[in-house]
């Protein structure tokens, strides 16, 4: 028998773990080869013209998914060896030199590589296309794209796996010298011991996320912190939050497994015994790994919520920007399907402000209503007489400037309430205005500039008109349905980049899990054969396999979600903005994908131990 | 009192067709309370298909296996594992301790599994240590005892459910002699003391610690030896005449 016949037969009869490794590199480069066809595609490039940031993100998320990819797959390779330890060793002791397993190895590896570089291109290709229309039509974009084929991604794609198969090649070189025969020979090394917590690392890892999280919470414009760390603060936390999850992992799960163990009410009780042992056995192995998946996480997770909210509220933005679908200074123009129309007479005065003079519009009290009403937005309470009004959409009390008192008419008049409903599109009208009660407007010896707005039903099928509109050449035009086309460019690729990068981190922290339990279902084989034979069910060995992969699919989520919790909450606080509802929905989905990889792992391992 | 295990013409076959494999041929007998019953055999002769079946690990193609009147060839897979906990002791080779449990998690895990009280397993554990000298090793793990430390932390655990009938699978197969030995003289003493002890073994000298000596060969039963009032070495010499004339002397070691 030649080397690749028995090459081949390896080939055949392991074809289960062969499968999982070809998989997940096919995985790499079919994500891999579709954001690179994203990036490279002349639509995305067109729409890039428009708001360069995007072409910024691509680039920097490809990047991002480069270092991805190349981890993923060197970490299943380094699986996929360890697994094939004993083969080569059993070649080793047949006389096989090491340089032909090495070329065996490396034929091997030729063959995987070229098989998932066409399989994944191809597939790669077509998933380009169906996800390039998704991006579209998250954009909110009517361009027509046809099939695409990108030279240019293919090439990048072929040089970088290129490289990451060399690489990998070289780690398969390393195993083989670095094998001895002994190795194969020597029983599992079951001198590790169980590991002991101390308790004041276990405070200390404690601590450190209490204090990442408190200044996680300190708020961005008033605290103290801020302004002395500056920069340095995010790095920080960061930082933080890291050392305190590892911290975590390597001494408080351990502290609380002992702990558990300890309650003998408890521990005595079915096979609990054996599940926290099990667990206590392989933390220190795992703890690194807990503490990358919990990271990694919880990076998807914010990224995820804070993207998916934005998306979520930016029809709400667009109606706070422009509440009236249409507004120019200057008389009534036809505006087909219009619901509500009105003129706006407006007096702008200068007034004093903290940073130097400003203009301020000023409207009166029965155009305000009328606006409002128009809107369908509930009034304010009737004003008083000689009463000035302020309205600021926008106002925070962190970082807007106050308005106290303005100078009407020679007068220098108090300003009484502030008020954040506002009926005016800001592009045509500005942030803030004034509104005075009807009298006092009248008296007022400023000049009265005459604005029309316009209301439809919905500003999402107004392209064309806005554009009509806009060929008109109005004065300070502002349309809905440009800030919405806008808002959706941006924010649609960023969603889809971000919900992309996401599922990409969340398959690859479910795999390395996967990967990291069934490579302990094999060293474990033995021990379920012992409990099978003392005569312990099937029943209570599934729940104690069920129970100890929890802890290392739950555990390291948890931690991830409560990371993004803090993030998100310091994010939302950031931006005044309720994230509530699209955070929920992306956590759903996250946990929901996670679950699935946890049904699937307790499966597979209950099959590999029996 | 009632026939402790009763065998009843048992069959066991492997594979299909031409291709069909008699592991057990027609295997009937039966063990009384209080019994210490050796099973010998050279290489293949079925002693391990024999054991896999009673301890109902296997089953058998036909036949049947009365515990106390029970057939445990009626019951599920559920049922025979709580059968096998609550009946059955196991004593293996490879000892078959978990690496990852002490010596004293080791002993109790089956008391675990049956929900016993915490007190009543302590003391059942305390009892039992005290009894094979293993009170000062209770805390240690496999990796930190010796070979018969280990096999006799294993035959506390298969004592601790008191079971009705313990089988050993070469016990002393990866013990040195003077552990072996010391392991036999404690089985032996533990049947005196009434637990009923069925061992494989293909060693005449473990054999003959042993009350009554089945011999099997090419799945079939083919002869039994009583040891009587007759001391051990005597026995032990009796076995080896036996297996001399049945020639298999090459697996009288």
């Amino acid at each position: 028998m030649t080397l690749f016949e028995l090459a081949k037969k390896n080939v055949v009869r392991n074809l289960s773990r062969y499968a999982l490794y070809v998989g997940t590199t096919i995985f790499s480069i079919v994500i891999y080869f579709t954001f690179a066809t994203l990036k490279h595609s002349h639509e995305i490039s067109a729409l890039a013209e428009t708001s360069k940031k995007i072409s910024g993100l691509m680039s920097t998320s490809t990047f991002i998914l480069m270092l991805f990819v190349a981890l993923f797959i060197a970490y299943s390779n380094a699986f996929f060896l360890r697994g094939r330890k004993r083969e080569v060793g059993l070649y080793s002791l047949l006389g096989v030199r090491k340089k032909q397993i090495g070329l065996l190895l490396l034929f091997e590896n030729i063959v995987i590589g070229a098989v998932s570089l066409v399989i994944g291109i191809i597939l790669g290709i077509f998933g380009a296309n169906a996800l390039l229309q998704l991006l579209m039509r998250l954009m909110d974009s009517d361009l027509n794209i046809g099939f695409a084929f990108s030279a240019s991604a293919f090439i990048e794609t072929f040089l970088v796996f290129l490289a990451i198969f060399l690489f990998t090649s070289f780690q398969g070189y390393r195993v083989i010298y670095r094998f001895k025969l002994i190795d194969l020979f020597h029983a599992d090394k079951s001198g590790e011991g169980v590991p002991t917590a101390k308790g004041w690392v276990a405070l200390t890892g404690i601590l450190t996320i209490g204090v990442a999280y408190w200044l996680a919470l300190q708020d961005l414009m008033t605290s103290s912190l801020w302004k002395t760390l500056g920069l340095a603060m995010p790095l920080l936390i960061i930082g933080l939050s890291v050392i305190g999850s590892a911290l975590l992992f390597h001494s408080v799960l351990i502290f609380a497994l002992t702990w558990l163990k300890g309650k003998e009410h408890w521990s005595w009780k079915r096979l609990n015994l054996l599940t926290t042992s099990q667990l206590l056995y392989r933390i220190r192995g795992n703890a690194k790994t807990l503490t990358l998946i919990s990271i990694i996480s919880a990076t998807a997770i914010t990224a995820g919520g804070a993207i998916f909210s934005v998306y979520y509220y930016a029809e709400e933005n667009v109606a706070s920007y422009t509440p009236y679908t249409y507004a120019w200074k200057g008389d009534a123009v036809e505006v087909n399907g219009a619901t509500f129309e009105s003129n706006v007479e407006q007096k702008t005065i200068r007034t004093e402000a903290q940073y130097g003079e400003r203009e301020l519009g000023v409207i009166d009290e029965s155009t305000y209503r009328h606006l409002l009403q128009g809107l369908g937005v509930a009034e304010p309470a009737p004003f008083k007489q000689g009463e000035v009004v302020w309205v600021d959409p926008f106002y925070d009390e962190r970082y807007s400037e106050n308005l106290e008192s303005v100078e009407l008419s020679g007068q220098t008049v108090d300003v009484s309430t502030r008020l954040e409903e506002s009926p005016l599109n800001v592009m045509t009208f500005g942030g803030s205005f004034l509104v005075v009660v009807d009298d006092m407007f009248k008296t007022m010896t400023e000049p009265s500039e005459t604005y029309h707005v316009a209301l439809t039903e919905s500003f999402k099928n107004q392209r064309d008109q806005s554009e009509r509109l806009a060929e008109l050449g109005l004065e300070a035009f502002s349309s809905a349905p440009d800030v919405y086309a806008e808002t959706m460019a941006m924010n649609g690729a960023l969603l889809f980049v971000g919900t992309f990068l996401g599922l990409v981190f969340l398959v690859a922290t479910g795999s390395v899990i996967y990967f990291k339990t069934m490579t302990e279902a094999e060293d474990d084989r033995a021990k379920y054969t012992i409990l099978q034979k003392i005569g312990i069910s099937d029943r209570d060995v599934r729940r104690t396999v069920r129970q100890q992969i929890l802890v290392v699919f739950l555990a390291p989520f948890a931690l991830g979600i409560l990371h993004a919790t803090v993030a998100l909450i310091a994010f939302s606080n950031l931006l005044s903005m309720n994230f509530m509802i699209p955070v929920l929905v992306w956590m759903g989905v996250y946990t929901t994908i996670y679950a699935v990889y946890y049904g699937i792992t307790v499966r597979r391992f209950m099959t590999a131990v029996r | 009192m009632e026939t402790l295990l009763q065998v009843k013409a048992i069959q066991k076959t492997y594979g299909k067709g031409d291709a069909t494999f008699r592991a057990l041929d027609d295997v009937s007998f039966t063990i009384e309370h209080g019994e210490f019953v050796g099973i010998m055999g050279p290489s293949g002769a079925g002693k391990s298909t024999l054991l896999n079946v009673l301890a109902t690990i296997d089953t058998p193609t036909s036949g049947e296996i009365l515990v106390e009147g029970d057939d445990i060839a009626s019951m599920n897979e559920e049922a025979l594992a709580d059968f096998r906990r609550d009946h059955l002791g196991f004593i293996f080779q490879d000892y078959n301790l978990l690496d990852s449990l002490t010596v004293r998690e080791n002993m109790l895990l089956p008391l675990a599994v049956s929900k016993t009280p915490v007190h009543e397993t302590r003391a059942k554990v305390e009892r039992l240590a005290k009894r094979f000298g293993l009170e000062g090793i209770l805390e240690q793990y496999p990796y930190q005892i010796s070979g018969g430390q280990k096999q006799r932390t294993a035959v506390c655990r298969a004592l601790i459910s008191d079971p009705k009938l313990i089988f050993a699978d070469e016990p002393t197969g990866a013990l040195d002699s003077k552990s072996a030995t010391d392991l036999l003289d404690t089985l032996a003493r533990l049947n005196e003391a009434e637990t009923t002890i069925m061992m494989v073994t293909h060693d005449a000298f473990a054999a003959s610690f042993c009350r009554r000596v089945l011999y099997i060969q090419d799945g079939q039963l083919k002869k039994e030896l009583i040891r009587g009032n007759a001391s051990r070495d005597a026995f032990y010499q009796s076995i080896l005449e036996e297996l001399a004339k049945g020639g298999a002397v090459d697996d009288a070691i």
